[in-house]
């Protein structure tokens, strides 16, 4: 039987081989993603909806047999914590497909390029909708081999050993991340006799302690890879100054969110015991992560990398809201996660629209007072920088607080006094997002004009990144579209 | 109705950014319709909660669910919300109205008036909300509006520098009130500010919980207020338009800090800590900032730090209960800082230069702007009838009746720290009023006298000084705001009279002894350390921005050479892997068989061992 999930998942990869079967066409194969791309974000939204009708219910599930021999069955299904992001990924493809039906990458192939966009969001779909632990591996691998095409191939076209060298490094860290967590998997397997992640819920917190203990660490480091949690961050930064604008913007909107997503999924609701224990040290890595983020974007000279880094920083207070083990650090990491999501995609965006423009990402060589050179740019990328810092009205507020307040009362086992040095270890750390953003407004928005003006924000530009500023705002304005009910992401293991 | 101002706000706002470009005369018709329509919205508010029986109304009950408690989007509109939010409206009508004139032909008109809209609907938000966190919205949304607003001329260093340094200063104090708001919500069991004060008045909250949670309020209100040690952004925002000077200065921004203590004085009166600490803070920042004004040679600056010390009274006053005495000189405060500044963009305007050396004999030619502004300074001055003479009189009547009968020693800190500033006020005053307009015309090269301004500008400042001539009767039957008067303390007055007309005399007799020179220069040694406002800027500097620029360097230099290089060794640890795997396939089964054998043995092991072994 082929289920609405199946359908989202297999009309990007049906588009994908379309747009490859119409490569010569490039302007029509272009077209094709985007109507792939809009049928598709119009199929998530009604999974969402419907988690919101089916309170903390799974909905849209698939479920039959696959490999026998190895137990694993082809089991899908999304609930309030799966759906919000099964919509992020299809908006921010969206996004992408939009912005490359006026513009080509700067070098390779663009079908090309339209379709591996395609296989990603598709494979990352599939991830967030697995609910088989096999299944779920099984895509979150093919999520890594068309990014690794996209950041080898399209990436950088001043520098192509560095793009290759950047994307081979993207791959080997979260191909060992997922050896860990495979491992994992296969212990979870080993005790319970099954793959299946709802029979688990049941069935694996009576795990050992000591066992479980092991099951959460090889989750931490196998997610934390992913997210990336410090010090295992090193190959964001560059993975991200190397990859053309349409991977910046995945790799930092969908592909991070695939780590988080699975410690919120896999890791306490499994294994509670051992992830009582190891919790503490996820977020202590958190708010260093916070700290050392925003601490190497106040030094930074290059946009990319600086909104790389900031990256870091901000998926450091989801990993401290996921460390809380509450229903509200749940709710608060999902939250995070999301409002990242369409933040950082806006911003990288607007980057990539700056080096379109002055060829380079680097402060210097982009100059000052962009607010006079190109206002409407400008104004786009000061309301991004502003949302990212977590202004109260704007989408990276509630998450980020949430996550604050979530470390002043964690779950009853955990310390509450190294919780409460970790909120204000945290709430520093958002002291100095603020600074490196305001630095890098006074010094590119700001200034007195030397450099010539530039193009300003275009029509298809203004179609690609509006949804995005819609979703900043929406998301801060009413929050309740995601915190609308007490359990709403906070399914079953919550408390 | 509250709700009505709002939206009218946020519809200028926007409607003022999209089509504020296709025509000059649009975008300050759109801002002063907003403003209009908000002020008309807030006498009708104004008129229906004022009075002492006057009921609350609660607007609106939205949950956001948090998964631990709620936040209630909800709006409470009491006696003290009604005056804030017409206080708020009216100085932000009058600033529209003049900046038609200030600013025409600015081309970033349409930005400024839908940021000032924006700006006085978050001050609406705030002094309106039920909810901290609702509340905490508006509080920030002003810190960024100010930002954007100090730094309008973003091509001069000065104007960038000042307001990099007013956001990160509130910033840095807004983490410390979220915490408070944590702290105080989490004893409370509520975010809504009624069940907060509620719960302190049924004694819900202990003192404890009330002390931790209101000196990290304390924080964000120091931060946001601009008091020590979070004082000297204020000053620096002065490159900003003179009119968002007067804005940010009498009816938003500054005022939210005063605001949030008075609103929630049930939770810190809980805290005697928190109370004397709040104290030393004010009678501190008090009277340095009452010195610096005294020395300071740029007329804003004088203002500014004037209003650093009167925002120090109303702290003072709240933090020996004086509720009713802090709030009324917060709404008097509102008009007579409004008038100074207005009436200093004036002169300003007129002039071309913020420096006090730079003006000089402008009486003759600009009548009005001289009488309006003489109001205003009389009024912060503490001059009868004047309205500001009232409201102090308020505050230093509170303060005696601690010193006398109180239980509390910071009774006698504020009322000795209050005269004095009081005779110190006098004289910063007298003396920027003689330098402004009394006196030869200093700095001038072109002979011509600088004329009035137009009617645009002229009439908020005759309305504002209207206001800070009657608004005394105000103060003197407060009954709109639901408290009483506690009556006159004649021998208090007589004293405090008698110091303001000594600061006043001093400097009167400085200045026609030096020949109608600047009266600071009989400072002597000090006037040097006060002009460096005692050098608080570099003690930051060395203390906080230097390690944490060295900080940030060490981490990027860290990241270069030592992150990237372990990296670096794995890419070439990666190299051997995959020169290893190619050797393994080289096609010879047995090769394969081996290094399948040896991994599945491998994996068989770990799982074996991990699976099985351990105590549990």
């Amino acid at each position: 039987m082929i289920g609405g999930l199946e359908l989202l998942i297999g009309l990007p990869l049906l588009g994908a081989v379309a747009v490859l079967l119409l490569a010569r066409r490039e302007q029509l194969a272009a077209w094709v993603g985007v109507v792939v791309g809009t049928v598709t974000l119009a199929g998530a939204v009604v999974p969402w909806y419907s988690t919101i009708r089916d309170d903390g219910r799974f909905v849209a599930r698939s479920d039959a047999g696959w490999i026998a021999a190895l137990d694993v069955r082809w089991s899908l299904g999304l609930d309030a914590l799966s759906a919000p992001l099964v919509v992020l990924t299809a908006l921010l493809s969206w996004c992408c497909l939009v912005s490359l039906v006026r513009r080509a990458p700067v070098c390779g192939f663009r079908p090309g390029l339209v379709s591996l966009v395609l296989v990603i969001e598709a494979a990352s779909i599939g991830t967030f909708a697995a609910l088989d632990l096999i299944v779920f591996f099984v895509f979150f691998e093919l999520v890594l081999i068309p990014m690794w095409f996209v950041i080898a191939d399209w990436g950088d076209e001043e520098d192509p050993i560095g793009r290759r060298r950047a994307a081979t490094r993207f791959l080997v860290v979260t191909v060992i991340g997922s050896a860990l967590m495979l491992i994992g998997f296969v212990l979870l397997h080993v005790k319970t006799g099954t793959f299946d992640v709802i029979a688990l819920r049941s069935l694996a917190p009576r795990i050992d302690h000591s066992t479980q203990v092991v099951i959460a660490a090889f989750f931490l480091f196998g997610f934390g890879a992913k997210v990336p949690m410090w010090p295992l961050h090193f190959w964001l930064p560059d993975a991200h100054s190397k990859a053309p604008t349409v991977g910046s913007v995945l790799l930092a909107g969908v592909l991070l969110k695939l780590g988080t997503y699975g410690l919120l999924r896999f890791w306490f609701e499994l294994v509670p015991s051992g992830a009582t224990t190891v919790a503490p040290y996820l977020g202590a890595l958190g708010v260093v992560g916070i700290v050392y983020g925003a601490l190497a974007c106040l030094a930074q000279t290059d946009l990319k990398r600086l909104i790389a880094y900031s990256s870091v920083g901000h998926m450091g207070f989801v990993l401290l809201a996921v460390s809380t083990l509450t229903t509200q650090g749940r709710a608060a990491a999902n939250f995070a996660n999301v409002a990242h999501g369409v933040i950082t995609g806006l911003l990288f965006f607007v980057v990539g629209a700056v080096k379109d423009r002055v060829g380079s990402t680097d402060l210097e060589r982009i100059g000052a007072a962009l607010y006079a050179r190109a206002p409407r740019l400008a104004v786009i990328f000061a309301f991004g920088a502003v949302a990212s810092l977590g202004l109260p009205g704007l989408a990276g507020f509630w998450g980020e607080m949430l996550a604050m307040l979530a470390a002043y009362s964690p779950a009853d086992e955990l310390s509450r006094p190294t919780y409460l040095t970790f909120m204000a270890v945290a709430g520093l750390g958002a002291v100095l997002t603020t600074a490196y953003f305001v630095v890098v407004i006074r010094r590119v928005c700001q200034g007195a004009s030397e450099h010539d003006a530039v193009p300003d924000v275009e029509g298809d530009e203004w179609v690609a990144w509006s949804p995005l500023v819609a979703a900043v705002l929406v998301l801060g304005i009413f929050p309740v579209v995601m915190l609308w009910s007490a359990s709403s992401s906070a399914s079953a293991g919550g408390r | 109705m509250t709700v009505v101002g709002l939206v009218a706000l946020l519809l200028a706002a926007v409607a003022a950014v999209v089509v504020g470009h296709r025509d000059d005369r649009v975008p300050p018709l759109l801002g002063v319709a907003g403003s209009g329509v908000a002020w008309l919205c807030s006498v009708v508010v104004g008129a229906l909660h004022w009075g002492a029986n006057a009921a609350p109304t609660v607007t609106g009950s939205g949950r956001i669910e948090t998964g631990g408690l709620p936040i209630t989007v909800a709006l409470r509109v009491d006696q003290l919300s009604a005056s804030m939010v017409v206080l708020a409206t009216t100085v932000a009508l009058l600033v529209q109205v003049y900046s038609v004139a200030y600013l025409r032909g600015d081309p970033r008109y349409p930005s400024y008036t839908a940021i000032v809209s924006l700006f006085t609907a978050a001050m609406v938000l705030v002094v309106s909300a039920d909810d901290l966190f609702v509340l905490l919205v508006g509080w920030e949304v002003m810190g960024v509006c100010s930002y954007i607003l100090i730094s309008h001329h973003w091509e001069l260093e000065p104007a960038r520098a000042g307001a990099v340094k007013a956001f990160l200063m509130t910033r840095l104090g807004d983490i410390g009130l979220l915490f408070g708001f944590f702290v105080i919500g989490g004893a409370a069991g509520t975010y809504r500010i009624s069940g907060i004060v509620e719960a302190a008045a049924a004694g819900r909250i202990s003192g404890h919980q009330a002390t931790i949670g209101s000196l990290l309020m304390r924080c964000g209100v120091v931060g946001k207020s601009a008091q020590f040690p979070l004082h000297s952004w204020l000053p620096d925002a002065m490159p900003g338009p003179t009119p968002i000077s007067a804005l940010i200065h009498a009816a938003t921004m500054v005022a939210a800090g005063v605001f949030l203590v008075a609103r929630l004085l049930p939770v810190f009166a809980l805290s005697d800590v928190a109370m004397t600490t709040l104290a030393v803070i004010a009678c501190v920042t008090m009277l340095g900032s009452a010195l610096f004004a005294l020395a300071a040679d740029d007329l804003k600056r004088v203002l500014a730090w004037s209003t650093v010390s009167q925002l120090s009274y109303m702290f003072a006053a709240l933090t020996l209960g004086g509720y009713g005495a802090g709030v009324l000189h917060l709404l008097s405060h509102g008009a007579f800082k409004a008038l100074l500044f207005l009436a200093a963009g004036s002169v300003i305007h007129a002039v071309g230069t913020q420096r006090l050396d730079g003006m000089g004999g402008l009486r003759a030619s600009m009548p009005v702007t001289f009488v309006t502004m003489t109001v205003g300074y009389a009024a912060l001055a503490g001059v009868p009838p004047f309205v500001g003479f009232f409201s102090k009189d308020e505050i230093l009547g509170v303060a005696s009746d601690q010193a006398f009968h109180g239980a509390h020693g910071r009774g006698w800190l504020v009322l000795v720290v209050g005269l004095v500033v009081a005779g110190l006020t006098a004289a910063y005053s007298t003396r920027a009023w003689l330098m402004t307009f009394f006196g030869p015309r200093r700095g001038d090269r072109t002979g011509v006298p600088p004329p009035e301004p137009g009617w645009l500008m002229l009439g908020p400042l005759v309305a504002l000084s209207a206001a800070s001539t009657l608004g005394g009767v105000v103060v003197v039957w407060p009954s709109f705001l639901g408290v009483e008067r506690e009556g006159w303390h004649l021998g208090l007055v007589l004293v405090s009279l008698a110091v303001v007309a000594l600061g006043a005399a001093l400097a009167v007799a400085e200045w026609t002894r030096l020949g109608h020179m600047d009266p600071a220069a009989s400072l002597g040694r000090l006037r040097p350390v006060l002009a460096r406002e005692a050098s608080y800027d570099a003690l930051v500097d060395w203390t906080v921005v230097r390690p944490g620029r060295w900080l940030a360097g060490l981490t990027r230099l860290n990241e270069i050479e030592v992150v990237d290089r372990y990296a670096a060794a794995g890419d070439i640890g990666s190299q051997w892997g995959s020169r290893l795997v190619r050797w393994a396939h080289n096609g010879n089964a047995q090769r394969y068989l081996t290094a399948v054998v040896i991994g599945a043995v491998g994996v068989a092991v770990l799982v074996g061992v991990i699976g099985t072994g351990g105590p549990s």
